[in-house]
């Protein structure tokens, strides 16, 4: 998986810390490429990308559904739920895809900081605070649990996270259901004005499209703050560690730097955006249950999405977060004219496309479109020899 | 202080659910060990064990179901579970078959996350046709009333533990008459010592000249029926729905390993044990504790001694 990173061709400049991405897609020059890692083009970009995004979603679509007969926009909760989910598989990346650690337990820190945002609500109704609220718990469980379970790896580290997020979602469904509410979930959360009470979050941001609501303006803004900040590690000589990690453990334990601590450190960065993301889940579902919180399946929702999306670089997962989510709410209510109602069989197909990805392009959707770029632009080389080889170099 | 008597059925209880870990762990650590492959979708080859249990089970019952509708109305036992004792875990030999193909094949040389990936897709996938096939709904365990003619749906009293369901202990026995027979068939035939070999250095026996591809599909279909054969046993004691393969058998499965030690038969077998003691305890006395406890005996098994109960510490790293 982290091998994969390979094909991107990074080429580190130490000192200065910057980093050059000269394939997958890069049609321009070396000027081109440069652009693209920029923070504040990664961030003008996606901006534009955000600002088309719910009407492309639910007008654009919601449009063409009415002309063919099959309903196939989103609805106005839709692309803060994308961006939501989106938030946390740029962390989960962080961790899977840079630093080659698969965790099976990240429900453990988006559940924790769900109901801790939902608990302090009852205090203090403000989003933002609930935000900063639940990400401190989040961060704080993340500390003890990376720390025990970083000791082992492969195998028994996606284990010991599974371990600890079920121990978790058990103690929320029984012992802890005084303060969680147990199997009735917990509702009733008070976070109405985005500042003080001012701008309740349902309320539109443009007039006309009633796509564009607060909540969604302020997920925007928290998902530029996230991708920036991922931007920003990944191209620090900080993330260039992850990276190697995920590339050689050993070599970088040879380089004399402390395996133990940077592996620590992505761990808690990747439970940061979790805990993020799962605080702002709350504001936007107004509800929070153990099962969709703290359940193991959540966390394998974060897998999929990170994969179906492509570990090889920042934004891909969020393709995969789209991609997940699209097909759970709107894919899933689709009656098609042959097949009939799609309804529960989402979740297979979804398992089918995933194995799919996971067997042919292990750089998921994000990374096949930019092989497939490259390719076009005559330069071949990025699904053939690149990949295997970076197969062939992850075994021991 | 508990009741000697308390104990005897904590005990009693905890053999029973660890028969089913240890039947789960087996066939999980034999794969790990052997292929080094790492198998999410041991939980989904209980499932279809469950299923293909309850699907004889009603076929071949002989007041409705296919048997009855073709003329056949006496065979000598009642319900069908005995015919679903052997169908299953032929059903899930085959299986195990295919998977090692089709499956497993591709992913040998692939990176440990990805072969974690590819079963969990596939899990997903076995449960959701389970799901849209046969129904979300749930399904009453399938235990029949007579076997052999003997009455197993009263109690008796037994010295020590009083009145425990007589169906609980002859699940008991056959659960432990196929694990020993596992064991001895590990421990005693060139089939197993080729197992075992291939669990320490399968390089090795490759180099040795052993034709190892043969015995891996063979180990991996020897895992998947124990996976089919434990399904229907938890079948016959528990309620049947979709989400049990990963909720009673999966999960479990790995714990087992993880405190047994990956590779190991002995270390399953034990684990098992020792996790089904643990949950029975638990569940009579703070029975809301029983999987926290679980749980966080396991992570602290991983740190204490995270070789395992008889593992080898590189297997499965």
């Amino acid at each position: 998986m982290s091998g994969d990173r390979s094909g991107d061709a990074n080429e580190a400049v130490p000192d200065g810390g910057t980093v050059t991405e000269d394939a997958a897609g890069g049609s321009g020059g070396s000027a081109l490429a440069g652009l693209r890692d920029r923070d504040d083009f990664v961030v003008i970009a996606t901006a534009a990308a955000l600002v088309v995004f719910p009407f492309l979603l639910i007008d654009i679509l919601g449009a063409v559904g009415d002309v063919i007969g099959i309903s196939i926009g989103g609805y106005t909760g839709l692309p803060s739920l994308v961006l939501i989910y989106g938030i946390i598989v740029i962390g989960f990346n962080l961790l899977l895809g840079y630093t080659g650690l698969l965790s099976f337990g990240h429900a453990a820190f988006f559940g924790s900081a769900a109901y801790s945002a939902a608990l302090f609500s009852q205090v203090v109704p403000s989003p933002i605070l609930m935000v900063i609220a639940g990400t401190i718990v989040a961060t704080l469980l993340a500390w003890p649990i990376g720390f025990v379970s970083i000791r082992r790896s492969g195998v028994y580290f996606a284990v010991l996270t599974l371990t600890f997020g079920q121990a978790l979602y058990f103690w929320a469904l029984g012992p802890g259901s005084w303060l969680t509410g147990g199997d009735n979930g917990f509702s009733g959360i008070e976070a109405h004005g985005l500042f003080v009470g001012a701008l309740p979050l349902d309320a539109q941001l443009v007039p006309v499209f009633d796509s564009y609501t607060v909540m969604y303006g302020f997920t925007s803004v928290v998902m530029l703050a996230a991708l920036w900040v991922g931007n920003r590690i990944i191209n620090s000589p900080y993330g260039l560690i992850f990276e190697a990690l995920g590339e050689n453990e050993e070599r970088v334990e040879f380089v004399g730097l402390n395996v133990f601590r940077y592996k620590l450190m992505a761990f808690i960065i990747s439970a940061v955006f979790a805990g993020v993301g799962g605080a702002m889940f709350v504001i936007h579902e107004q509800y929070i249950h153990p099962t969709t919180g703290l359940y193991w399946i959540q966390s394998g929702d974060f897998v999929i999405m990170t994969v179906l999306g492509g570990t090889g670089s920042l934004i891909g997962p969020v393709f995969g977060a789209l991609v997940f989510e699209y097909v759970a709410n709107v894919i899933s209510g689709v009656s098609l004219p042959m097949i009939g109602s799609i309804g529960s069989l989402w979740r297979f197909v979804l398992g089918a496309v995933f194995v799919f990805i996971v067997w042919v392009f292990p750089r998921g959707i994000y990374g096949a479109f930019a092989d497939l770029a490259a390719m076009v632009n005559g330069r071949g080389g990025g699904d053939g020899d690149e990949p295997a080889a970076a197969d062939g170099g992850e075994r021991e | 202080m508990l009741l000697q008597s308390e104990i005897a059925s904590i005990l009693l209880n905890g053999l029973q659910q660890g028969a089913i870990y240890a039947l789960l762990g087996i066939g999980l650590t034999i794969i790990l060990g052997t292929m080094e492959f790492l198998n999410l979708a041991h939980g989904a080859l209980y499932l279809v064990g469950a299923y293909t249990g309850l699907i004889v089970f009603q076929e071949t019952a002989l007041s409705n179901g296919l048997l009855y509708s073709s003329g056949i109305t006496t065979l000598g036992f009642e319900g069908g579970f005995l015919a679903a004792l052997f169908v299953v875990p032929i059903v899930g030999f085959g299986i195990g078959l295919l998977m090692e193909r089709f499956v497993a094949e591709p992913f040998y040389d692939r990176p440990e996350t990805d072969q974690l990936l590819v079963t969990f897709g596939l899990a997903l996938i076995v449960e959701e046709t389970v799901k849209n096939v046969i129904g979300g709904n749930t399904f009453q365990s399938i235990a029949p009333s007579t076997i052999f003619g003997v009455n197993v749906s009263q109690p008796i009293s037994l010295p020590l533990v009083g009145l425990f369901p007589s169906w609980r202990l002859f699940i008991i026995g056959i659960a432990f008459l196929v694990i020993g027979l596992t064991y001895l068939v590990i421990e005693r035939t060139d089939f197993g010592l080729v197992v075992q070999a291939g669990t320490h250095d399968s390089e090795m026996v490759r180099i040795l000249g052993i034709p190892i591809n043969r015995s891996y599909s063979l180990v991996f279909a020897v895992g998947a029926a124990l996976a089919a054969f434990a399904g229907l046993i938890g079948a016959s004691i528990q309620t049947v729905s979709p989400q049990i393969g990963t909720e009673q058998a999966l999960v479990p499965a790995f714990l087992t390993i993880v405190v047994g030690g990956a590779g190991s038969v002995r270390g399953a077998i034990a684990g098992g044990l020792v996790l089904g003691v643990i949950i029975s305890a638990m569940t009579q006395t703070y029975s809301q504790w029983a999987q926290i406890v679980l749980y966080l005996f396991v992570a602290l098994m991983l740190i204490v001694k995270p070789e395992g109960l008889f593992g080898s510490a590189e297997v499965g790293e």
